[in-house]
């Protein structure tokens, strides 16, 4: 199938052949990723620009290292000295990039719809690498590559996401993916952070994590920002953890061997117990790795023309 | 003299809604008349020339007075300004229009009144009447020259956007205003519910990941002013109702004698939240677009009455201020020369609304509830009239626009309906959809 989109910008209106390909793409650029000398002419003579307006270490690494992989050139906007920090609008700076005519532009912003914004814009690609609190599609992508990678069709699977789902672009993004590949999916937190309206999104919702645990195959903890306890969203870290920290004890409630992931950066003793973090089941390593892989595969589909790394 | 042959006249003042032929001469309305002679026109017209317009298939009724504005002068005149502003009234069918206060500098004292007024005057198309702020410098802690800023042509008194949080002080607002006689209009937010919201709070607003506004937001403040206004005996004008709360809060205050009047946004009767897009900052507006059922519950309480007028809102903003992601765009919808088009097509045309209603709403209760000039066509009323085609149909475009702002969500789209002559105490201002 010829790849057909300018940019990926959100899993909500992707199709699951697409989804398909990339995850292909992936495993094919993830063999690359794994060889000592991880080095391809593909996108010699491309440029690709990280425009990121949010702190991130893994995200942007991932795309740059991505990027590199390829034989792209990789710049990185560092907003807080670049023309932003004076006041630029991202209309201006889009048409600055515009100019410098990169091929390709990462995207992360604190506003949801900003990576939609730039993509009407450009004739480049964009991609966005998270918008606000809408979507972060290529985080859903990666957890969905490592799902299959350790139960290989995730059809009839069971899928637990526990935490701060309202103000998470990786729950929503992880949601769409994941109910379109068949997968049952499950919001747990606090009525204040899984409001009822969640429910727009298809998906089970629970206050409860002991309900909610039997059966499932995969349980994936979101990083809890510390700063919504002074927003009055739950009292303390102390009842939050009680309520929806994953320890192995309430592990052993799924009643089989569940893989266990989380998007990072850790509150290790929040979200998620040390002995959980660092066991057998838990791939949030392994994640990273991958996240690599569909950058790489997204970077490839957009950019590459008629190049053939894919056979 | 003008003489309006054939045409269908609309006046609920005086409860017309029929063919009618109408008389204008020095500024005012002459007579109302169901048929009229050639012979008789021009023995009434003693010598002055006759301009005689076939009315057939067009509409007469009073202008418009819209009581809830923004003309941005002064201080943000890249927005928009009251030459601009005025002339898109008058394009849009709108005779007359209340200025919210909240320019800047806000216009919380007689000089600052005094100035919107005379500058209403100079550029002479829509007549255009001041709204004072509550409180000095709309900070809710001391109350503004209510008596003096009435005695300069203030008609009312709004913090509008800056919702008065603290209820003393809306008390002590709506018993001092009583001084006036003139209305307290509450912007009907409660800052801390709406928050950092962008949008209603439900399954779209959760879906894009866009903050939401809850709907109590609106209906807790008007749950308080209502009782506010009950206890104090004082007047009230809600502005831009949304919430169906809201509306059934209102309709029950008035079941008890309240003095209250509301008003409801065409945006609000048209659109809902399920049609706003994650990047279309053009129905980004504040209070947000509510859902299908709020919509409903608005066009009941228009229909009965609880909600008694419509307004605009009108709300201009630059092209670059709206050329921004979606939470850093500012909320507002400009539809000054759109609206009355839109409610035509949207409500009138699928028979949701009657026009005789529409016309009610628009002119002639804003003009009894702020003691306004116009609202009428009795003989001997100021002669603020549109006369309105409804086969009339432009493409809303910006060269043909003559606000500065540009964001209106009907945008490249096509209306049908519009006002192709409007006058103003009797001068024609605009002419086939040209302002004079």
């Amino acid at each position: 199938m010829k790849w057909q989109r300018k940019d990926i910008l959100a899993i909500e209106d992707m199709s699951v052949d697409e989804i398909q390909q990339i995850l292909h793409t992936a495993k094919v650029m993830k063999e690359i990723l794994m060889r000592p000398i991880k080095k391809l002419p593909t996108l010699k003579g491309k440029s690709v620009v990280n425009l990121f307006y949010e702190a991130s270490t893994r995200t942007r690494t991932s795309f740059e290292m991505a990027g590199k992989v390829l034989g792209a050139d990789t710049t990185s906007i560092a907003v807080a000295q670049s023309s932003v920090s004076k006041g630029e609008s991202l209309l201006d700076t889009a048409k600055t990039i515009q100019a410098m005519r990169a091929d390709l532009v990462i995207i992360r912003h604190p506003s949801s719809g900003s990576a939609k914004f730039l993509a009407d814009i450009l004739k480049a690609g964009v991609i966005n690498a998270g918008d606000g609190q809408h979507e972060h599609p290529t985080q859903a992508l990666l957890d969905i590559f490592t799902m299959q990678e350790r139960l290989g069709d995730l059809e009839g699977k069971k899928v637990v996401i526990v935490g701060d789902v309202l103000h998470s672009r990786v729950a929503r993004s992880n949601a769409w993916c994941l109910q379109k590949m068949g997968v049952d999916v499950t919001f747990v937190g606090p009525p204040t952070l899984v409001p009822v309206e969640l429910e727009g999104l298809g998906v089970k919702l629970t206050h409860n994590l002991d309900d909610a645990l039997p059966g499932a195959d995969i349980v994936m903890a979101l990083r809890l920002q510390l700063e919504r306890q002074k927003s009055g969203l739950f009292p303390s870290l102390r009842e939050y953890s009680h309520l929806y920290g994953l320890t192995v004890d309430r592990l052993k409630k799924t009643g089989k061997q569940s893989i266990v992931l989380h998007p990072g950066p850790m509150n290790r003793g929040v979200e998620i117990s040390d002995d959980v973090a660092d066991s057998v089941d838990a791939l949030i390593e392994r994640q990273v790795t991958n996240g690599v892989a569909i950058r790489m595969a997204l970077i490839y589909l957009l950019i590459g023309g008629s190049s053939n790394v894919v056979a | 003299m003008w003489w309006l042959k054939d045409v269908w006249v609309i006046d609920p003042s005086q409860k017309i809604s029929s063919p009618q032929n109408v008389l204008v001469q020095g500024g005012q309305v002459m007579e109302i008349s169901p048929s009229l002679t050639e012979e008789e026109v021009l023995a009434k017209a003693q010598g002055e020339s006759v301009e005689t317009i076939n009315g057939k298939g067009k509409f007469l009724f009073p202008g418009l007075i819209d009581v809830h504005t923004h003309l941005r002068e002064p201080g943000q005149e890249d927005k928009e300004d009251i030459l601009s502003g005025s002339r898109a009234a008058v394009r849009g069918g709108i005779t007359a229009i209340m200025a919210m206060a909240n320019t800047v500098p806000v216009i919380d004292n007689r000089s600052l009144v005094e100035f919107v007024r005379l500058q209403g005057e100079r550029a002479n198309y829509a007549r255009v009447y001041p709204i004072g702020t509550v409180t000095k410098g709309m900070q809710g802690v001391e109350l503004v020259e209510m008596a003096d800023m009435k005695e300069g042509g203030a008609v009312a008194f709004s913090d509008d956007g800056k919702n008065i949080q603290n209820a003393e002080m809306m008390r002590l607002a709506l018993e001092y205003a009583k001084l006036t006689g003139l209305p307290i209009i509450s912007h009907c937010e409660d800052k801390e519910l709406s928050g950092e919201g962008l949008m209603r709070r439900g399954i779209p607003s959760t879906r894009m990941g866009l903050r939401g506004i809850p709907a109590s937001a609106e209906s807790v403040i008007v749950a308080r002013d209502l009782l506010l206004v009950e206890e104090t005996k004082g007047k009230l004008h809600l502005a831009h109702i949304s919430t169906k709360e809201s509306v059934e809060l209102i309709r029950r205050a008035k079941a008890r004698g309240v003095d209250v009047t509301a008003e409801v946004n065409p945006h609000h009767l048209i659109f809902c939240d399920e049609e706003i897009t994650i990047t279309n900052t053009d129905l980004k507006v504040n209070p947000p677009l509510g859902m299908p059922a709020d919509r409903e519950a608005l066009i009941e309480g228009l229909r009965d009455g609880t909600l008694d007028i419509i307004a605009t809102d009108h709300a201009p903003h630059t092209q670059a201020e709206k050329a921004r992601p979606f939470a850093e765009a500012p909320f507002g919808i400009a539809s000054l020369e759109t609206a009355l088009s839109a409610v035509w097509q949207h409500l009138v045309v699928p028979r949701r609304l009657s026009l005789d209603r529409v016309i009610e709403a628009w002119s002639y209760a804003p003009a009894k509830r702020f003691g306004l000039r116009g609202g009428t066509l009795k003989p001997g009323a100021p002669a603020d009239m549109v006369l309105f085609d409804p086969d009339f149909a432009e493409i809303i475009e910006p060269a043909t626009l003559v606000s500065k702002a540009r964001n209106t969500p009907f945008l490249g789209k096509t209306l049908q309906g519009f006002p192709v002559m409007v006058w103003v105490n009797g001068r024609l201002v605009q002419r086939n959809r040209t302002v004079l």
